[in-house]
């Protein structure tokens, strides 16, 4: 199983970097990006991933090879701090340019409007959280964030669990 | 009443959705004899003032657009450096508006939006929850009037009390799902006429590719791989 790991904690977080190293050892191959690294500007909304160029995102910053790594790996597994409950704002940054990876198109699946899939590819993603995270809610949230990209839920695990996710990459 | 109304779209004023709402909202809300003031957060130079605006007023609006089933990333941003107020009287309500016409899809949202005021130290007014907002500036001004108006009656019977009423929720806040009739138009004859009219939107905004294209497939993907390995 090849497996992208995209973590916006601090490179130091103890309990991120143990998680790592034992996932990268499980995985066949693993690419992880430290997003305190990299330059990740918010969504501005503005649609040119639909509308204006197709597939690619207006904005340029780092985000473009996160975008092509979606499609290279397996399984994506984010790593996350928390606030208010849910992921923090960095996170939610890095989720909300995803938005290229589907079309403009639409179509009704299981009673829902869903964006059709731009690529054939079935996403799996999954959530690893620092912090007082609601997992209960997270969980959903992730589900409902994969139903909407045709992905697989990996669900949503506090990163004192990480072992509980090993068995989806190995 | 006065109202703080906080928009956390993440487009720029002049180009957002949300900014067209409040607007028509705000109509509403004055109607009544309500007072308003608006801060932008796609403008970060106005999150200070938003802040304090927060800090000193009670009854507080904040109309957002629905990114990735939650807040867009600055809404977020932004809520987590509000500090929990210590003095009770502050109500927060919320006003979400989406591109999928069914409310279902906001309810994950709703969710997280139901928790917010208690931690922020406040009541809850509410959420409402609008879908079929994507095409609000690319349909013209006729439409654009058409899809505002409701607003006007929404505001105004928010501002009665300063919270969303569980009257003007069932009244403007539909469908939760689409019938079985509009699923079969929908993805029958209906999906050819949406293509249609997407192909005519992305031309005029100068797209010169098929709007399923798949940029990085093939040799660009691949020049990629052999790259990061």
């Amino acid at each position: 199983m090849r497996l992208l790991i995209i973590n916006t904690l601090p490179k130091v977080h103890p309990l991120a970097e143990k998680a790592i190293c034992c996932l990268t050892e499980k995985a066949s191959e693993c690419m992880t990006f430290y997003t305190e690294d990299m330059r990740i500007t918010p969504c501005i909304g503005c649609n040119a991933c639909w509308l204006k160029t197709p597939g690619i995102c207006a904005v340029k910053d780092d985000y473009e090879q996160i975008l092509k790594a979606y499609l290279q790996y397996d399984v994506t597994l984010f790593i996350s701090d928390t606030a208010l409950g849910f992921v923090d704002y960095k996170m939610k940054h890095v989720i909300d340019r995803i938005l290229p990876m589907a079309t403009m198109y639409t179509r009704i699946e299981n009673g829902q409007t869903r964006h059709v899939p731009r690529y054939n590819k079935e996403f799996r993603f999954g959530l690893l959280y620092a912090g007082k995270g609601n997992q209960d809610y997270l969980s959903y949230w992730v589900s409902r964030f994969c139903l909407n990209f045709h992905g697989i839920s990996l669900g949503a695990v506090p990163i004192e669990a990480w072992e509980e996710v090993c068995a989806c990459i190995s | 009443m006065h109202f703080v109304i906080i928009s956390g779209a993440a487009r720029t004023q002049s180009q957002s959705n949300t900014a067209k709402i409040i607007a028509a909202f705000c109509e509403g809300l004055h109607n009544g004899g309500n007072t308003s003031e608006i801060w932008y957060l796609s403008d970060r130079k106005q999150w200070k003032s938003a802040m304090t605006a927060f800090e000193e007023n009670e009854n507080i609006l904040f109309a957002l657009p629905l990114y990735v089933e939650n807040v867009p990333g600055i809404t977020l941003e932004f809520l987590a450096g509000l500090s929990a107020k210590e003095r009770p009287g502050t109500r927060i309500s919320f006003l979400l508006q989406g591109g999928f016409p069914e409310i279902s899809q906001g309810r994950c949202c709703e969710e997280f939006l139901k928790t917010l005021p208690a931690q922020l130290g406040c009541g809850y007014g509410g959420t409402f929850i609008k879908g079929d907002m994507f095409g609000l500036s690319l349909l013209g001004k006729k439409m654009e009037a058409k899809l505002l108006q409701p607003f006007i009656e929404i505001g105004r019977q928010f501002g009665e009390n300063g919270a969303f009423r569980q009257e003007t929720i069932e009244a403007f806040s539909i469908p939760e799902y689409l019938s079985e009739r509009q699923i079969r138009m929908s993805n029958g004859p209906l999906r050819y006429v949406q293509r249609l009219v997407m192909q005519y939107f992305a031309k005029r905004l100068g797209c010169r590719t098929k709007l399923d294209a798949k940029p990085f497939c093939g040799k660009e993907l691949q020049e990629t791989q052999e790259e990061t390995r």
